[in-house]
């Protein structure tokens, strides 16, 4: 079981902004849908760390990623 | 190296894994991509072990992505948590004994300057402040002095990250690491300075909160170093373990930092400035 970002697509669409995918630290990670016009994780490659939930929530109060628990293989 | 090197032969295309297949397809070889497009590339660097958060391996994210000709680039690192994500990417990538970067690096870059005499082979040295500073600091002082034309970037978490947090010359004055329990008793060293006299054309010290910026300073740099001399950039890359930053507030740190003694710097001579001016009318006019 590990803790990885998910973003909530419909909330993320509204924006079209993509400042989490700019600044977080693992490559391919954080990827952007341009037909949807939102950030999608690829929970393979995220580690946890929460620096896009900073960006989302605490810079631009827009709390569009939440972190939750996957078992592996999910 | 090179464009042809790195395109799959035809028929062969089903038989190469998953990630090469997109790294060739929509990734960077053989066309500029701008920083802001990230997320919508596939990238050169891979998934690598650095720790969770750590703003170093975001560093070498955008370091990657802001490569003005990546197959003809080669990377050079040395020990430090650097190399775990440099050595995970599609560039080649030299890994010397701890220190000796930048005299491989002449080396390296003249050897391809003599082999190749009508193309840019860009040769970049990506290390820590312990790499850079301490331990191999008589080998990037003396390629600075000598004007070798390449890029030397140092990654300062202002700690020996890798073996566990002893203080490096660039660790803050009074700050308590793990193995400097009595707190630092000298002033960091003044990087930025020292390049500018021991020889470097242009010099830029940042913290990374600014990915188009990190990524203009990267070019320019390695584009100064291909016609003029050595060029540095002394990046803030905080470790958040040794440090003891909690993840979620590692961005906030950089931009702390940012407003304090890692304020965005740059300094050229005059004829790389002219140069660059030159470059940014023509890049207007097309
Ligand atoms: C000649 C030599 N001395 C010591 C070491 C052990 N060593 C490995 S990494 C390291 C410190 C790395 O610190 P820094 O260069 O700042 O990189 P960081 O891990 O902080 O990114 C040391 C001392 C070594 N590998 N080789
Ligand atoms: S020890 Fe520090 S510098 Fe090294 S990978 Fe971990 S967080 Fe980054
Ligand atoms: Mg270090």
């Amino acid at each position: 079981m590990y803790f990885v970002a998910k973003v909530k697509e419909d909330e993320c669409a509204k924006y079209n902004c993509k400042q989490c995918v700019l600044f977080c630290p693992e490559p391919n990670c954080i990827n952007f849908l341009e037909k949807k016009g939102t950030a999608w994780v690829w929970p393979d490659k995220c580690k946890g760390c929460e620096i896009c939930v900073y960006v989302c929530s605490d810079l631009l109060k827009r709390n569009c990623i939440e972190m939750v628990m996957v078992q592996a293989g999910d | 190296m090179g464009l042809e090197y790195v395109k799959i032969s035809p028929g062969f295309e089903r038989y190469m894994p998953r990630d090469y297949v997109d790294l060739v397809k929509m990734g960077q070889f053989g066309r500029q991509v701008d920083v802001m497009d990230l997320g919508q590339f596939k990238e050169l660097v891979e998934d690598h072990p650095m720790c969770a958060g750590c703003y170093m391996a975001y560093f070498i994210r955008i370091f990657y992505a802001s490569l003005p000709n990546p197959e003809d680039t080669i990377v050079l690192g040395t020990a430090g948590c650097a190399r775990l994500a440099l050595s995970q990417a599609a560039v080649p990538f030299i890994y010397g004994n701890y220190g000796d970067t930048n005299a491989v690096a002449s080396g390296l870059k003249r050897a391809l300057t003599i082999r190749f005499p009508d193309k840019h082979k860009d040769v970049v040295v990506i290390a820590g402040d312990g790499g850079l500073m301490d331990i191999g600091f008589g080998m990037t002082m003396h390629s600075w002095f000598r004007r070798e034309k390449f890029t030397t970037i140092m990654v300062d978490n202002e700690v020996y990250g890798n073996t566990g947090g002893q203080e490096s010359g660039m660790s803050p004055k009074g700050v308590q690491l793990k193995m400097a329990p009595k707190g630092k008793q000298f002033d960091k060293i003044n990087a930025v300075e020292l390049a500018k006299v021991a020889g470097c054309v242009y010099v830029a010290k940042l913290s990374p909160t600014n990915p188009k910026r990190i990524a203009k300073v990267i070019r320019r740099a390695i584009l100064a170093a291909r016609h003029f001399g050595p060029t540095f950039i002394h990046a803030y890359t905080s470790c958040n373990i040794e440090y003891s930053i909690p993840t979620r507030e590692v961005l906030a740190d950089a931009r702390n930092r940012e407003k304090k003694d890692f304020k965005f710097y740059e300094w050229m001579t005059d004829e790389v400035k002219e140069y660059f001016e030159e470059m940014e009318k023509k890049e207007v006019k097309a």
